[in-house]
């Protein structure tokens, strides 16, 4: 099982396409959207300077990107194609499969965390008080993505052919934009706030946001993010058996 | 047409009953919608049989793999592979299987795929055996999605026979291959027959089953319509070709009146016949006082033998 997970890996790191996608393009716009800030601009509705705000917004996106975009399709696109059936007839365990696609999102991301990081410290100077706050915000974002791993292989198990991109899209950037991961909620009308609040990625983004304060993250965050990690896997597995399920 | 006894349909043999069965369906039936793919099927595989499973399109081979591979689950009956359900023979390394169509992962090497493929098995294999067994050392390093219909085909053997199984099964394994390494194909296939497997294979390339198999088992309509080897099968289905010509003109009466006869022809003085046992036939025929000239006697390819059992399957119900 270990060599699958591996391999999985080797192969996501390969992609160009993806690494472009889930490393480089965080940074971009990041360097895009902070760039014209100075280190005094307060973002509105939060205690931090824009850089610090979008440093974390980008690493986040970078991060939700690398577990959901490279999964939903493949696993999709695998189910359909037949290798999924292939490697029935090996002696992997069933899970085996799901547990290397969400390995190799786990690594995915990890890069695409820390390229943001290193980018915003050099071109943008950010600073955190203690050494301690990267090491935690590294740690917050990387465990955070796996509620979007899990969101991706249920998307992938549920979704076939043409409509698992359109799918994985329109989940994606409405994450990313109502989740406030691309300019502040403040700027939001109120209702949109409102749904924004409940959302995944509000959560996932406040983890970090409180870590750079220099505070624990907020219960109500971290147990929003344990709701939904139950609730995207359970539906993950619920699919998976669906379509494991011999007729 | 009167050769239509079908031969018997159990795939019981006397000399090799006592062993445990590698592949036992008892009463296996499946259908799709109101289509019976599989139709009451008793089919029984042991130890060290090379056998083809023959029929045309739609006559239940591929379901009929699905069944034993545990991916798909019958309606009625039972499946066992090596005295267990098929998933559980599977994850012991029992089988080794190669699907017909369906795609492998993309953007690997074939190496690391075989290499996938070896660890994954139980008792898998050098990952360099495995590569030059089925002729892929030179493009190891080649993506998988760069790989003609031909390499591919034997990259799924590779992937299929990674680790000492005791069951391979193939469905339709040289589709897309030309001559040459189909032949190459068929010799590894020999070398893993020799080693003591059973080997099951679906095809529709008749001269493949009658060339590979020891046994060949034709489905038709998701039943067994015959059962045995290549040259019983001919026999069952009763065709041998006799010919030759006479001095005077034939007494067409007393020819069709010989026994085995199962088909008459005669143009002038030359007579064409087919019977179900030539022995017989020309015996009696001598029995008549003639004298055959330029008497041949030829037995039918299996492909004919195979068209003429099909015939007489389905000419009943469909009259």
């Amino acid at each position: 099982m270990t060599t699958l997970a591996k391999l999985e890996i080797v192969r996501a790191l390969r992609n160009k396409r993806f690494m472009f996608f889930t490393v480089i393009y965080p940074s971009l716009l990041f360097l895009m959207i902070a760039g014209a800030s100075k280190k005094t601009d307060i973002a509105p509705g939060t205690p931090l300077s824009m850089p610090l705000y979008y440093m974390v917004a980008m690493a986040s996106f970078g991060a939700l990107t690398a577990a959901l975009m490279g999964n939903s399709e493949q696993i999709a696109k695998e189910r359909e194609g037949g290798w999924v059936r292939q490697l029935r007839l090996t002696s992997l365990p069933g899970r085996g499969y799901v547990t290397a696609k969400i390995a190799s999102a786990a690594v995915s991301t990890l890069p695409s965390i820390v390229i943001v990081f290193i980018v915003a410290a050099t071109a943008k100077g950010v600073r955190l008080d203690a050494a301690w706050q990267w090491l935690a915000l590294t740690g917050a974002i990387w465990a955070g993505s796996l509620v979007f791993a899990a969101l991706g292989v249920a998307i992938g198990y549920l979704a076939t052919g043409d409509a698992v991109r359109p799918l994985t899209m329109i989940i994606y950037f409405g994450l990313s934009i109502l989740g406030g991961l691309w300019m502040p909620m403040a700027s939001y009308p109120q209702w949109l706030r409102d749904i924004g609040a409940w959302l995944p990625t509000h959560a996932y983004a406040a983890l970090g946001q409180a870590i750079e304060v220099g505070n624990a993250p907020h219960a109500r965050d971290v147990a929003l993010l344990a709701g939904y990690l139950v609730l995207f896997a359970g539906a993950a597995a619920w699919l998976y058996r669906k379509d494991t399920r011999t007729t | 047409m009167t050769a239509t006894t079908a031969p018997s349909a159990t795939g019981e043999r006397a000399d090799t009953a006592a062993s445990p069965p590698v592949v036992g369906f008892t009463g296996v039936s499946k259908s799709y919608g109101t289509v019976r793919a599989v139709d009451g099927l008793d089919l029984h595989l042991h130890p060290g049989e090379t056998v083809a499973l023959l029929g045309p399109n739609g006559a239940g081979k591929s379901s009929t793999l699905d069944l034993l591979l545990g991916l798909r689950t019958p309606d009625s009956g039972r499946v066992e592979v090596f005295g267990t359900t098929p998933r559980q023979a599977i994850a012991r390394g029992r089988v080794g299987a190669m699907l017909q169509s369906g795609c492998l992962m993309q953007e690997v090497t074939v190496r690391e795929l075989v290499r996938l493929a070896c660890d994954l098995h139980p008792h898998g294999y050098p990952v360099d055996e495995v590569l030059e067994r089925a002729d892929l050392t030179e493009i190891a390093g080649r993506k998988v999605n760069k790989l003609s219909g031909g390499q591919e085909q034997r990259l799924r053997f590779a992937f299929a026979t990674a680790g000492a199984s005791d069951l391979i099964v193939l469905d339709e394994p040289t589709t897309g291959m030309d001559v040459s390494s189909r032949q190459s194909f068929w010799g590894s296939m020999r070398e893993q027959a020799r080693q003591g497997r059973t080997i099951l294979f679906a095809t529709h390339y008749l001269e493949e089953a009658d060339e590979i198999a020891d046994r060949v088992i034709v489905l038709h309509r998701g039943r067994v319509l015959a059962d045995g080897s290549s040259a019983e099968i001919k026999a069952m289905a009763g065709v041998r070709r006799i010919s030759f010509t006479l001095d005077g003109p034939p007494d067409e009466a007393a020819l069709r009146a010989l026994p085995a006869l199962t088909g008459l022809d005669v143009a002038g003085r030359t007579v064409r016949m087919r019977s179900t046992d030539a022995d017989a036939t020309v015996h009696a025929m001598y029995g008549l006082g003639l004298y055959p000239r330029g008497l041949e006697v030829a037995g039918l390819g299996l492909e004919q033998a195979f068209l003429a059992i099909t015939d007489a399957a389905t000419t009943p119900e469909e009259a």
